[in-house]
């Protein structure tokens, strides 16, 4: 059908850009290594926060008392979050220079801006998902560690795992809005990158 | 209804403002390439040939003037179209390979087959074919840092072959290769050239890559000196 038209369009699906993105994470491992480091301590810092805050209220219901979260240690959270933010964003600049010629040579072989964040953003979203999940796993043995020596592991035993699972819902959730929100920047820089300038380019 | 030439330029001109001052990259060249033929393009560097290629690969929009492909005015096309011409009509072929270091050769020659829509293990059986083609069906999981030079230029030629198109625009193809590299590189293109009918125009400063070539056109200062016949230089011999 494509064959009758002069001029046609151009695809590049969400299931290809996971592939090929998924293909760069793996193999660029230590460049994508740096940007998951960044968002799993956010997350392992968020997650244990919380999951220690849910064990409290598990106590507080069970026994009695008033032990919960400081305030200033949502703050404390607050900045680590965008720590984590700020440097997800530099560590994708630094990736899209070291990418410079790959983003030109894909535009030159019918490339679209558009296909080039959805790239970008797609490996963000990988990075999210694999930091997020390590995150959390980290934020879950050290708040069950901390909790154990304070108010004893019974509370963890009470816990519903339900609670467990909706928190690492949300934490994933947050992790992969966290990484998009960090990589805009470096994809649309990556998007609009010129060609010509690009090829002419010596890493 | 296929016109008799594959591209036409009419008056097609690039200035550049630098630092206030225009530079004229191209300056109202006319140049009508036949369908199946070698065009060499010669000249001291920054006469234009580069430019006048991303003006062909529609890289990059002329100052004034008109590109014709097949039949087709590129300034009507929107990004789309464009991407469309560059991925289906046109392979490039450049000076520094430009291969993907995370990629295999097979994948990096399937990927032009991902964008023009074709679907995966068709993609990458073609990938395979054009390989086998080139001489490198032993090397088809290699990463281009396996490869040498010549090889990487070989992947790069089937890359450019991957979504079978009409035009190929080399720039230097040869100019990071050794005398015998580049003649067989130059032996590869001529033969996809006869084989398959594949327009190939080539910027070069190589004198083999001239005495192959269909016809040769002189540029300087954004401007076409004078076209001549190619063949003058000892042409080579075929295997």
């Amino acid at each position: 059908m494509e064959e009758k038209r002069e001029v046609g369009r151009i695809t590049f699906s969400l299931i290809d850009a996971f592939r090929l993105g998924y293909d760069n994470v793996k193999r660029r491992f230590n460049r994508a290594a740096l940007s998951m480091a960044a968002i799993t301590l956010g997350i392992a810092f968020f997650s244990t926060l919380s999951l220690m805050d849910t064990f409290f209220r598990i106590h507080t219901q069970a026994e009695g008392g008033g032990l919960r979260m400081e305030s200033y240690q949502y703050w404390l959270l607050l900045v680590s979050l965008v720590v984590c933010v700020v440097s997800i964003t530099n560590s994708m600049l630094i990736a899209v220079y070291e990418r410079y010629r790959e983003i030109g040579t894909m535009k030159c072989l019918g490339a679209l801006d558009q296909h080039v964040l959805k790239l970008f953003l797609v490996e963000s979203i990988i990075l999210a998902l694999l930091g997020g999940s390590l995150g959390y796993g980290i934020g879950l043995v050290a708040s069950i560690i901390s909790v154990t020596f304070t108010l004893g592991f019974n509370v963890v035993l009470k816990t519903p795992p339900t609670s467990l699972l909706a928190l690492l819902g949300e934490t994933i959730l947050l992790s992969v809005a966290l990484s998009t929100v960090a990589t805009m920047y470096p994809a649309y820089r990556a998007a609009k990158l010129d060609p010509v300038e690009a090829l002419r380019y010596e890493v | 209804m296929r016109s008799e030439y594959i591209i036409e330029t009419e008056d097609l001109a690039r200035y550049y403002e630098v630092g206030g001052e225009v530079i004229k990259a191209l300056d109202g060249v006319n140049l009508r390439v036949h369908r199946g033929e070698y065009l060499s393009i010669v000249g001291p560097s920054g006469a234009g040939k580069t430019t006048l290629f991303n003006m062909i690969g529609g890289l990059d929009r002329p100052t004034r003037g008109r590109v014709i492909i097949d039949g087709v005015d590129i300034s009507q096309l929107d990004a789309y179209e464009l991407a469309w011409l560059r991925c289906r009509k046109i392979g490039y072929i450049f000076q520094t390979f430009n291969l993907i270091d995370t990629l295999t050769a097979l994948e990096n020659v399937a990927l032009p087959t991902i964008f023009a829509g074709v679907p995966r293990d068709e993609g990458e059986r073609k990938a395979k074919r054009l390989l086998e083609a080139v001489g490198l069906g032993d090397r088809l999981n290699h990463k281009p840092r396996e490869l040498s030079a010549g090889q990487q230029q070989r992947v790069a030629i089937a890359r450019a072959m991957a979504n079978d198109p009409a035009i190929i625009l080399a720039d230097e193809p040869t100019g990071n290769l050794d005398l015998y590299t580049g003649m067989e590189i130059i032996n590869l293109l001529r033969d996809l050239n006869e084989k398959r009918g594949v327009t190939l125009i080539s910027a070069t400063h190589d004198l083999k890559m001239i005495g192959a070539s269909d016809r040769v056109v002189y540029m300087r200062d954004g401007k076409i000196e004078k076209i001549e016949k190619g063949g003058q230089y000892p042409s080579i011999d075929f295997p």
